[in-house]
């Protein structure tokens, strides 16, 4: 397994130079640069933007900038944001905390309910809870998440006034003390949810197949027939084998998680990567596009290695070298 | 001067702030106090004090807290509140005296005294120092930001940028409160082009140039001169302030400020419920707030005007010379048919709800230089006339199919570019101008085009721009030389013309104008009929500035320099 | 699943003789959510491509005296904050994103389909070095260099053009894996070798021998590739990455719930077009997992 994981990790390095490669080619073929939008009479000039289009290096050949910004890359330097004029990594350091918040909050919130759910749903097949929620699923898969989050807003904040609509954190709230983690949490929770609808539902639906099938076989019979209590042979014996299936999509899930936070950040304004990453499009702010660009691939590459190996982790049947 | 018009602008086209051109830099400064308007509330005087407003922000501040490093207008905002320029403008965008006055005879040479007992928010007295600290930082050649042009004027900064210098000979420190500083020459707007924001050099002691954009100075930790202390900065969401009790104009009202970041969707909600006190209103949701029970719209005029611009020629950018050598509309009648041909006060109505007017030349109407518009040549909605016009001019309909031909019988495509972020406003806003057109016989097509592409495009004169929709601003300094001068890369409809020249370089010749701002008006009142005339640009409207604020806020004032001073703000209790 | 049938036993008795397809067709007419879906389906699809002679409103005219209208008579279901019709823009988008999410599916299942076949029948170096392609493409994040990439080309070429191509070269990686993977069991089987022996062009096999069993597991495969690029093509819509502003999708009709008098006081705006995505999409999953059902052997219903 270790030697699978380190061959693995490995066998990233080549793959993170090629889409280090297309990142910043892509970066260089999009039109504008980050000085284009500056055009104000008053406050600056066209001779300052050209000084400073020098002074970024926008006018040296490509294969010299791309060199400049792959070693700094490794040496833990990942430039100056355009827009903000701060090292990236500081501006990473501020919003991702708020990202991977969300994103674990999305999570946690995605396996309790789904859970919840499918063992209520994969107990009791065919009833009228079980139709309930099989139809919730269906929408919950159907629904995309941008939209989840408009009703969600609609609904929750505008008509109800249950939630607040934008933003990480109340203001004026000290931080460290109680009201201000709570805030935290009221904030996060309904983009956490909406971020993590898709993932319910397909996990909820599993699950609950899961459940049905595996209280049909040959165990769950003999265990029966023993007289072991129904809700011991559904909690110890059934879970057992259909949780196991479930913590392999773990690794898929972070992929997802990523895509889903950049829509999902943009609809409730909450400061995190995603957000970051779309308004560092709009502003042509290379040096952030490229570093969150690589970071989302990185993630996404981790992600399937995850998924590859706690795979082997929880079914031994496969090997993974 | 404030900013205002930019953000306001900022928060609707959603892109760049740089895109529009609003105020200048240096004068971004709240409004003098002394001679304010009324407030709107005529509770004046007996205001009450504490309570802490909350201030809604539609875009989140970049977090360049710091005058000479900011880049975008929603900084600038934030700027306003804790920090003071030197000097302040009246209503009429006149210069006069806050913590510095001045004297000059020859427009070269200017002494400025300081107020004494100024304090920074760290306790450290302001000094002449600090200013200088200013400009030889803003000289420096690691300096990043932008604002060299307004340090660039000063004897000796060219030398000091070049390392030629260890400081700048036109800076002559007489004592802690007394600066003499010489200009290269003697110029019109010397004095409102200054950089006249001092830097706490107290502060920044040690930190080179080059970091200093990145430090907590200016990020996090910055420390101004006026009524309010940063406290808590929350990047991208909020910053909280709280009074400064020793405020050199007086203890401020109001126990402090929260700037609160807020999605432009939610911001009535917000309102609403009372959750913020205060915002700036994009126009598409002012109608809304004012069916607010306990919110008040208000508007001031604006400095900022939309136009559609008519490409003429194009730009070398070697020589810095324009050559009219686009000739699909150089036929004059064939612009004014255009003109015509366009509702505005109906387009206004249609997608600013009403906040703004149409406008008849390039300066808005409450600039001290803008000409009457019974003395400019005017483009009234009259399709009549327009089609009349195309008719004299050649274009007319020959093979029958609606649209008019070009004057040698080719058919004529009129193609109009807008740029295009995620507003989808935009697109139908743009459409409605074609239509326009289209009503008249003009066969015209839209073409939305990426905002980023879009400015490149209009710069490097792509043969695919034909007639293009931009904005404009003035400030407090009217000189439009970098818009309209024939050697300017922003003479976007590449308009050439040596009158036009001759009465913007007059305009700003002491020789000529002497410090007779009269007389300065009147060059500027003719160089305005003259682009009437030519109709380089058809100009489609003025912006009102909007604001919501909630029935508690009191002694909010505004005009077209922006807000009243916000150490006199306060909150009913 | 929700509609479960009990009619077991008499079903499987007469299926004895049928071809699998038959079998398949046969259970796909059984399964009443499946066929009220596909009927949907087919009633949004021959709507919205007859748009032109459903509605005689002008899709692209701003109507400054018609402006955000609430529902009536005349607008079925209102006009937009620029004084066009709604069903009329609903009938138009949908033909948009409808387009979008086929032209996506089927480059996308061809482009797969290729590779992955090749992949799984020449196997040794072409494979890995297929794969390793294919693996280098999934490790893309979707959104992410969807938004990229399109804002290089955003109106430098027709938008629509540039937009399909995006999202269907960016997603062909999952299909051409399992397409391989079918490919790499199936040509395990005798007849294929059979086939190779007696010297059948490697196209020949396969085209004629080896797709035709994979067939079901792409035709599965794509129906939830039409409900996933149409979610795609809508949300970059949505945010101002997908379809020209110029163009009316359901996503760009979506857009407009940003600004928040439209998403608090005018929801006949942006609930239409949210609404029939949301169905749109049900639909074409039930239609799935009908399809599934079908061509699963040991599915009984």
């Amino acid at each position: 397994m270790l030697k699978y994981t380190i061959r693995r990790l490995i066998g990233m390095i080549p793959m993170l130079l090629l889409i280090s490669f297309v990142v910043f080619l892509l970066a260089k073929a999009m039109p504008g640069d980050s000085l284009s939008g500056e055009i104000d009479p008053l406050n600056t000039n066209p001779q300052y933007i050209e000084e400073m289009r020098e002074k970024l290096g926008y006018n040296d050949p490509l294969p010299v900038q791309y060199f400049n910004w792959v070693s700094g890359f490794l040496q833990g330097d990942f430039g100056k944001s355009t827009r903000y004029k701060v090292p990236v990594s500081t501006l990473l350091a501020e919003r991702l905390p708020n990202t991977i918040f969300l994103g674990v909050t999305s999570l946690v919130i995605t396996y309790i309910l789904a859970f919840a759910m499918g063992i209520f749903a994969g107990r009791r097949p065919y009833t009228i809870g079980d139709n309930i929620i099989g139809g919730l699923n269906y929408l919950g898969l159907a629904i995309p998440s941008f939209i989840a989050g408009v009703f969600a807003i609609y609904f929750f904040s505008f008509n109800l006034g249950w939630i607040p609509y934008a933003g990480s954190v109340e203001v004026g709230l000290e931080r460290g003390t109680f009201e201000y983690y709570v805030s935290r949490v009221h904030h996060v929770l309904m983009p956490a949810i909406v971020l993590g609808l898709l993932g319910t539902a397909s996990y909820t639906q599993f699950l609950r197949n899961d459940i049905i099938e595996n209280s049909r076989k040959d165990f769950v019979r003999t265990a029966r027939a023993k007289g072991t209590p129904t809700s011991k042979i559904y909690n110890v014996h059934i879970m057992r084998n259909s949780i196991i299936p479930l913590i392999t999509f773990l690794g898929f899930d972070i992929a997802t998680l990523i895509s889903g936070a950049i829509i999902t950040e943009t609809i409730f304004t909450y400061p995190g990567i995603g957000q970051l990453f779309l308004e560092s499009v709009g502003n042509r702010d290379y040096p952030t596009l490229m570093v969150i660009t690589m970071m989302l691939s990185t993630l996404t590459l981790v992600g399937n290695l995850v998924a590859d190996i706690l795979y082997g982790v929880v079914d031994p049947r496969i090997r993974l070298d | 001067m404030k900013k205002k018009s930019l953000l306001l602008m900022l928060a609707m086209l959603l892109i760049l702030s740089a895109f529009l051109a609003a105020c200048s830099s240096d004068n971004a400064e709240p409004a003098e106090t002394d001679n304010e308007t009324e407030t709107e509330d005529g509770t004046a005087g007996e205001a009450q004090s504490g309570g802490t407003l909350t201030y809604g922000f539609e875009t989140a501040p970049e977090g360049l807290f710091n005058p000479a490093f900011y880049g975008i207008a929603t900084d600038a905002e934030v700027l306003a509140l804790f920090d003071e320029a030197l000097i302040t403008y009246d209503e009429n965008l006149q210069p006069e005296p806050g913590i510095a006055s001045w004297e000059t005879e020859d427009n070269k040479v200017f002494t400025f005294t300081f107020e004494q007992g100024v304090m920074w928010h760290d306790g450290v007295e302001l000094t002449v120092n600090d200013w200088v600290f200013a400009l030889e930082t803003i000289a420096s050649p690691d300096y990043d930001g932008q604002r060299y042009s307004n340090v660039q004027t000063i004897e000796g900064a060219e030398a000091f940028r070049n390392g030629e210098a260890d400081s700048i000979s036109g800076l002559n420190v007489i004592d802690d409160y007394t600066i003499e500083i010489t200009f290269d020459q003697a110029r019109v707007n010397n004095l409102v082009n200054v950089w006249s924001y001092p830097m706490s050099r107290a502060q920044f002691e040690g930190i080179p140039v080059a970091e200093m954009s990145a430090s907590e100075q200016v990020r996090t930790k910055p420390v101004g001169l006026g009524p309010f202390k940063v406290t808590n900065v929350i990047p991208g969401e909020a910053v909280e302030m709280v009074k400064f009790e020793d405020y050199w104009r007086g203890e401020p009202k109001l126990d402090g400020i929260n700037i609160r970041v807020l999605d432009s969707s939610t911001i009535v909600g917000a309102l609403g419920q009372g959750d913020i006190d205060m915002v700036t209103l994009a126009p598409v949701n002012a109608p809304e707030v004012e069916e607010l029970d306990n919110v008040e719209v208000i508007t001031a005029p604006g400095l900022t005007y939309y136009y559609i611009g008519f490409k003429l020629g194009t730009f070398n950018n070697e020589t810095k010379e324009i050559t009219e050598d686009k000739e699909k509309y150089a036929d004059l009648n064939l612009r004014k048919a255009m003109a015509h041909a366009i509702d505005r006060q109906a387009w206004v109505d249609a997608f600013f709800f009403g906040y703004g007017k149409p406008i008849d030349g390039p300066v808005p109407s409450n600039h001290w230089i803008a000409a009457d518009s019974a003395d400019l040549e005017t483009y009234d909605y009259d399709p009549e006339r327009a089609k009349e016009l195309l008719e004299e001019a050649g274009y007319v309909d020959v093979d029958g199919d609606g649209f008019v031909e070009d004057p040698n019988g080719e058919p004529f495509v009129a193609k109009f570019s807008h740029y295009a972020t995620g507003n989808p406003t935009f697109e139908t806003r743009a459409q409605a101008i074609v239509q326009y057109w289209q009503e008249v016989g003009i066969n015209a097509e839209l073409e939305m085009t990426e905002v980023n592409l879009y400015y490149e495009m209009i710069e490097k004169d792509d043969p695919a721009m034909e007639t293009f929709f931009g904005g404009w601003g003035t400030g407090a300094d009217p000189d439009p030389t970098a818009l309209w001068g024939s050697d300017q890369l922003w003479n976007y409809p590449r308009f050439k013309n040596e009158e036009s020249d001759k009465l913007l370089a007059d305009a700003l010749n002491v020789d000529v104008v002497g410090t007779d701002e009269e007389l300065r008006k009147d060059l500027y009142v003719q160089w305005q009929q003259l682009v009437a005339s030519e109709v380089p640009m058809i100009f489609i409207a003025e912006l009102d500035e909007i604001w919501g604020l909630s029935d508690r806020v009191e002694n909010v004032t505004f005009d077209v320099s922006g807000y009243n001073n916000p150490y006199e703000w306060s909150l009913a209790q | 699943m929700v509609n479960v049938t009990a009619d077991t036993g008499k079903s499987q008795e007469k299926t004895i003789n049928m071809s699998p397809w038959a079998i398949a067709r046969r259970k796909f007419l059984r399964n009443k959510l499946a066929m009220i879906s596909s009927f949907f389906l087919l009633t949004v699809i021959i709507i919205s491509f007859l748009a032109p002679y459903i509605t005689t409103a002008d899709i692209s005219k701003v109507n400054i005296s018609q402006m955000s209208l609430e529902p009536s008579g005349e607008h079925w279901l209102g006009t937009d904050k620029s004084g066009r019709d709604i069903f009329t823009r609903i009938l138009y988008g949908g033909r948009v994103s409808l387009l979008v999410g086929m032209s996506c599916t089927a480059l996308v299942i061809l482009f797969g389909t290729i590779v992955g076949a090749i992949a799984g029948f020449y196997g040794g170096f072409v494979d890995s070095a297929l794969m390793r392609f294919t693996d280098f493409v999934l490790n893309f994040p979707f959104l992410v260099f969807v938004i990229v990439i399109g804002a290089i080309f955003q109106g430098q070429i027709d938008g629509l053009t540039i937009l399909i191509a995006v999202i269907s070269l960016l997603s062909w990686g999952g299909v051409a894996r399992i397409v391989r993977s079918k490919i790499l069991a199936e040509k395990e089987n005798e007849y294929i070798l059979a086939a190779v022996s007696i010297g059948c062009k490697p196209s020949k096999v396969i085209i004629k021998h080896l797709l035709p069993n994979v067939l079901s597991t792409i035709i599965v495969q794509a129906t939830i590739l039409f409900a996933g690029l149409i979610v795609a093509e809508s949300g970059l819509s949505y945010l101002g990455y997908g379809v020209p502003q110029t163009i009316p999708s359901w996503g760009n009709m979506l857009s407009a719930s940003q600004e928040s008098d439209v998403l608090a006081n005018k929801p006949w705006i942006w609930m239409p077009p949210a609404i029939i995505l949301t169905v749109t999409i049900l639909s074409i999953n039930f239609i799935g997992e009908g399809l599934k059902d079908a061509f699963n052997p040991k599915s009984n219903r």
